[in-house]
């Protein structure tokens, strides 16, 4: 703007502008010469006072509603049951999901190697419950009470069903990715006078149960031990299911599939290398 | 629970950080659908869709208006789905006067209205009347504090658009406290 633009455009009231002046939005050029109007021209002063009381009264008079009582509960429980599992997710589902992966992986270890020997130690009562609770799931006889692949939905049922809080991994988070595994749905089991959680995943078409309990209810113990990466697994072999047990956190775990049984061309597990190979690479937590 | 402190590397999480905006994103969604029960519906979709798009990719930029962007384009969703057509927000704005407000009686008694006490219950009812275009670009920009463009990142339009109807609003609001400070002045 030349200088002679400038003093004419100072003569000219700046009542149209002083909404954008109160909103900082005026900048540079148009900033001075707004300023030095109004410091010349009372009416445009008095305008410009007029709509500063109201933009300051408008702004004390927040907040104009209340916001319910209950509603920040919820919304936590809608934040604690969706935690993001990019950078911050809590240390516990992170654990559950080292070790679940963990497992898949001496799961393939173990199949490989067909162990012919499980050393006869009487295995815990959980894992016999554990393996009870997923031959009655594979005869149909355990109906699911929640059917569902998505990690969250089963999190946000188990919310305030349970005496721990469980939070399923996802993985891949990349939607775009497939999911080496996919989770199809859960229910309750009762357990020592309490309830425990029962996941059922699907690896290939094959059903594995995921049983979650408590350690002050239950401790794993029996079959062969195998301590990898600060845990220590039980692997056993009831009726012929298999059945890893572990505890971590707090929490007691038993993961028991038929793999063997199914024979082993469909089957991720008995594959070496390849592309299945690379899916199992693909579980193991960055 | 949710909010107990920081992290090892003092980051709020996620979760406390988007908590914060609560009261703002219900103020917001009073203003948007004027129901308490709707509202609070519109809040709680709006964390749901926040955290699991935070899951997906952490967002980047001014949190507090993603946040808010995302409560309108559910309730723009909602309207569009109850409507059965498509909805312009502002389509109740188009017949009103623009910018016909500063008359030459306001600045002649600009104190009157604050002189009696501008009541929060009055300016509520004020803004309650206007049309919703209008209400909304107020409660961003006085009582949430957005700048113009990250108001028109919430509404999805140019900033000119923002700017011309922020003054069509300040306007059409100030013409109603003056119908009340008429009113109340016995003038
Ligand atoms: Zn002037």
């Amino acid at each position: 703007m030349d200088f002679v633009g400038s003093r004419r455009a100072v003569n000219e009231h700046v009542i149209y502008q002083i909404p954008l002046y109160v909103d900082n939005e005026l900048q540079g050029d148009e900033q001075r010469l707004f300023e030095a109007h109004i410091n010349a021209c009372a009416s445009c002063w008095a305008a410009l006072e007029y709509e500063r009381r109201l933009i300051l009264a408008i702004h004390q008079a927040r907040p104009l509603y209340a916001t319910p009582e209950g509603l920040r509960e919820k919304v936590e429980q809608i934040l604690q049951n969706h935690q993001p599992i990019s950078k911050r997710f809590s240390s516990r589902t992170r654990r559950i999901f080292v070790a679940t992966t963990v497992v898949l992986g001496l799961m393939l270890a173990w199949f490989i190697a067909r162990p012919t020997h499980i050393p006869l130690v009487r295995p815990s009562e959980f894992a016999l419950v554990a393996v009870d609770t997923h031959q009655r799931y594979t005869r149909n006889q355990l109906p699911l009470e929640v059917i569902s692949s998505s990690p969250e939905e089963i999190s946000t049922w188990f919310a305030g069903k349970l005496p721990f809080n469980l939070k399923l991994p996802n993985y891949p988070e990349d939607l775009n990715q497939s999911k080496p595994y996919e989770i199809v749905g859960a229910r309750l089991i009762g357990f020592k006078h309490d309830y425990a959680a029962h996941v059922v995943y699907r690896l290939h078409n094959r059903p594995i149960s995921l049983v979650v309990t408590s350690e002050t209810i239950a401790q794993p113990s029996g079959g062969e031990k195998i301590p990898w990466q600060g845990l220590l697994f039980h692997f056993d072999v009831i009726n012929g299911w298999k059945v890893l047990t572990w505890s971590d956190k707090g929490l007691t775990y038993a993961l028991v599939s038929d793999f063997e049984e199914h024979g082993q061309a469909s089957c991720v597990v008995c594959h070496s290398g390849g592309q299945d190979q690379h899916k199992f690479e693909g579980l193991k937590f960055r | 629970m949710i909010g107990q402190g920081e992290d090892k590397e003092g980051q709020k999480s996620i979760e406390q950080a988007i908590l914060e905006y609560l009261e703002a994103l219900y103020g917001y969604a009073m203003s948007l659908a004027r129901n308490p029960v709707e509202a609070e519906d519109l809040v709680q979709e709006t964390y749901l869709r926040a955290i699991k798009g935070a899951r997906r990719s952490m967002p980047t930029g001014d949190l507090k208006a993603w946040l808010f962007r995302i409560l309108r384009n559910i309730w723009i969703n909602q309207r569009r789905r109850a409507q059965g057509s498509e909805l312009l927000l502002g389509i109740d704005i188009e017949g009103l006067e623009s910018e016909s407000e500063w008359t030459v009686k306001n600045q002649q008694r600009p104190d009157t209205i604050f002189e009696q006490g501008l009541l929060r219950e009055n300016i509520r009812i004020a803004l309650e009347s206007l049309p919703e275009a209008f209400r909304e670009v107020i409660v961003l920009r006085c009582m949430e504090g957005f700048s113009y463009s990250q108001i028109a990142e919430i509404l999805g339009c140019p900033v000119g658009t923002v700017m011309s109807r922020i003054n069509r609003a300040r306007a059409e609001l100030r013409r109603r406290l003056n119908k009340w400070a008429d009113g109340f002045c016995g003038k």
